[in-house]
């Protein structure tokens, strides 16, 4: 089975190491971006299987690339887990609206981190939604 | 300050006290528009449609007595300048509402319109002052929660790459560490994660002194949330040798609070509770039920620490406060733990405090309020005090998949108000049910319908729910309905007491012994 590819966008030339990092020793392919912009251009060149989004980011920042992925048809579906140090009093429920399956505040936990990549990458349940009354 | 006194209000019942003011007005103060009422209740009617600049207010009237009065007034016209008029025998009164926030008093046939008007012409200008204090506070607040808001993000970035690169260190991702090595690191990381709390600290309680902590509070178990809060210390505990006990009433009912935010104030008394128990010592959380007072649950964790100084009691829970007379690390931290736990403890409705024996341990205790369902019931079974004939229970259950439980938090949240907009506001109820499952919420709605009705509110409920993207890929929806037949009343019974049964039906149907409600009450 080939290794899942995760697409981390961080302006942060350490985090984005770091991360790097911790990522390839849990067996994940890697790719990088720096900016809102340079996002959007690498989630449709490699294909990420999940995106890791900072929202403070020059050339657009997280919430405009959200907007972006889900506009467009064929990056939608890639599942956004969004990493930031900002406040969640007043940017969880934004992003979360505006399309991420994940909020977490950095500094996260490595483990919290590793178990929202696992779960957001495991296969869905089937049959969701359904309808029983009774 | 110079707003003209364009419109006074005027609340006096005695037709002669009121003449005699009105006409010493338009004499004093030119293009004052007088309004003269002769009830409470009509006075708050004008209010309503006309903010006045000023009310003019005697507290003994037909329909209202005494400091009652003067309080309906202000909470109905907050940031009115009001000035009591009493006769010569109840000026206690008048100066007791002067400390309760009123402007001034005047004793009735003591005053001429000059003096009138100038203690008029004060109140406002004492008022307009008062308002604008008070605007300034709330600026200054709103732009410390910012700057700490913006602060705290600054910090959290290098802090960030401090932890993660100590992590990658401490799992060996660099290689092979020696065990100095790890001790070190292992230092290090303690101190990362303490400036990590300290920074959510921070924000928090600047939250809490603004009052803007978000508090959501609904039907849930307390002893699930002792027993989550001692599950994160159960290592500490160990590592320090220190015993770590629970001790529940086994009567303890279900609350009426906010499950995280429980969690918190747990945390924060656990927390300083095992910094303060020398090893070998022991720490237990306890609730306690009082005949006295039967609306609360006493909820206590007690130390075998070295207790607290008589002053240190007094200050214990103000902000930045440092036991001097710490040795250990336990003077490490902002000194902001107890102060958040006062907040959230008052915020919910409770109060927090502390006893303490030198050199015995400590013990600290809050209340909690019981849930009620009673309270709530009210207007779901009765219509302008008759019992309805039947309402209808629906239950929803969402069971969602694992990786969205880590946002749950606010979808529960919103779950919930889009539950509350497909219901009819004022008669159907709907509240969190507390839930025995990590991926599921239970919610459910009383509804003041029969078994047709529900339907259709059962169908709006799913309709809204599938519309929400995220709630359609996230969940899978299971709801149930069940009508429930009102007992006609009882000659001589109390429409609080039919509740009360109704109340208990509900809460112990086989309907809700299925769910998750009657779960936790054990």
């Amino acid at each position: 089975m080939s290794k899942a590819k995760i697409l981390i966008v961080d302006d942060d030339p350490d985090l984005r190491r770091g991360l790097n990092l911790r990522l390839r020793a849990n067996h994940y392919d890697t790719a990088y971006a720096t900016d809102g912009f340079s996002a959007i251009a690498m989630a449709q060149k490699e294909k990420p299987d999940l995106i890791i989004l900072d929202i403070g980011l020059p050339a657009g920042d997280g919430f405009v690339v959200l907007d972006r992925l889900q506009q467009s048809a064929h990056l939608s579906s890639i599942p956004v887990i969004v990493l930031t140090a900002r406040d969640p009093q007043f940017n969880r429920e934004r992003t979360m609206k505006a399309g991420a399956t994940a909020f977490l505040q950095k500094p996260a936990d490595n483990d919290e981190l590793l178990g929202v990549i696992r779960a957001t990458l495991a296969p869905a349940w089937p049959g969701t939604m359904s309808h029983a009354t009774n | 300050m110079d707003k003209p006194l364009s419109h006074v209000l005027l609340i006096e019942d005695n037709p002669g006290d009121a003449d005699l003011i009105r006409l010493r007005l338009v004499e004093a103060i030119s293009d004052v528009e007088v309004n003269c009422v002769d009830r409470l209740t009509t006075g708050l009617d004008s209010i309503e449609k006309k903010q006045p600049s000023l009310v003019l207010l005697d507290l003994n009237l037909p329909d209202s007595k005494g400091a009652e009065t003067f309080r309906k007034v202000l909470s109905r016209a907050p940031g009115t300048p009001v000035v009591i008029l009493s006769g010569q025998d109840d000026q206690e009164l008048a100066s007791k509402a002067v400390h309760q926030g009123a402007q001034d008093y005047l004793v009735k046939g003591d005053f001429d319109g000059k003096q009138l008007a100038r203690a008029m012409r004060y109140a406002m200008d004492r008022q307009a002052l008062l308002t604008s204090l008070d605007m300034s506070r709330k600026q200054q607040l709103e732009f410390k929660d910012q700057f700490l808001s913006h602060v705290s993000h600054e910090l959290r970035t290098p802090l960030t790459c401090i932890h993660q690169f100590v992590s990658i260190l401490l799992d060996g991702l660099a290689g092979e560490l020696k065990s100095e090595q790890r001790d070190h690191l292992e230092t290090a990381m303690r101190s990362v994660n303490q400036l990590r709390h300290m920074i959510g600290d921070l924000l928090e309680a600047t939250r809490a002194e603004s009052g803007k902590v978000a508090l959501s509070p609904r039907c849930m178990s307390i002893a699930d949330a002792i027993r989550q809060a001692v599950a994160m210390f159960r290592a500490s505990a160990e590592r320090k040798r220190v015993g770590l006990e629970v001790a529940l009433d086994v009567r303890t009912p279900l609350v009426y609070a906010d499950p995280g935010r429980i969690v918190q104030v747990l945390t924060n008394l656990l927390d300083n509770a095992i910094k303060f128990t020398p090893p070998d010592g022991s720490v237990v959380v306890s609730t306690r039920l009082f005949e006295t007072d039967k609306e609360f649950v006493y909820v206590s964790v007690s130390d075998t620490g070295r207790g607290i100084s008589r002053e240190g009691i007094n200050l214990i829970f103000e902000r930045l406060y440092q036991d001097a007379n710490a040795i250990d690390d336990s003077r490490k931290g902002l000194g902001l733990g107890l102060y958040i736990a006062k907040q959230l403890v008052q915020r919910g409705g409770g109060r927090i405090w502390v006893e303490s024996q030198a050199q015995q341990g400590s013990a600290f205790s809050f209340t909690v309020p019981v849930f009620s369902l009673d309270k709530l019931l009210v207007p779901v079974v009765s219509d302008g005090g008759k019992l309805r004939d039947v309402i209808s229970l629906i239950k929803i259950t969402l069971k969602h998949r694992s990786h969205v439980a880590v946002n749950w938090d606010g979808s529960q949240q919103q779950c919930l108000e889009l539950i509350q907009s497909c219901l009819y506001t004022g008669r159907d109820l709907v509240m969190a049910a507390p839930s025995d499952g990590l991926n599921q919420d239970s919610f459910l709605v009383i509804a003041s319908a029969d078994m047709n009705g529900a339907a259709v509110i059962e169908k709006r409920i799913s309709d809204q729910l599938h519309l929400e993207e995220e709630f359609k890929t996230a969940c899978t929806l299971e709801t149930s309905v069940r009508e429930m037949q009102l007992p006609d009343a009882q000659a001589g019974e109390s429409l609080e007491a039919v509740v009360h049964g109704i109340a208990e039906q509900i809460m112990h149907s086989p309907f809700m012994q299925n769910g998750n409600l009657s779960s936790a009450s054990n």
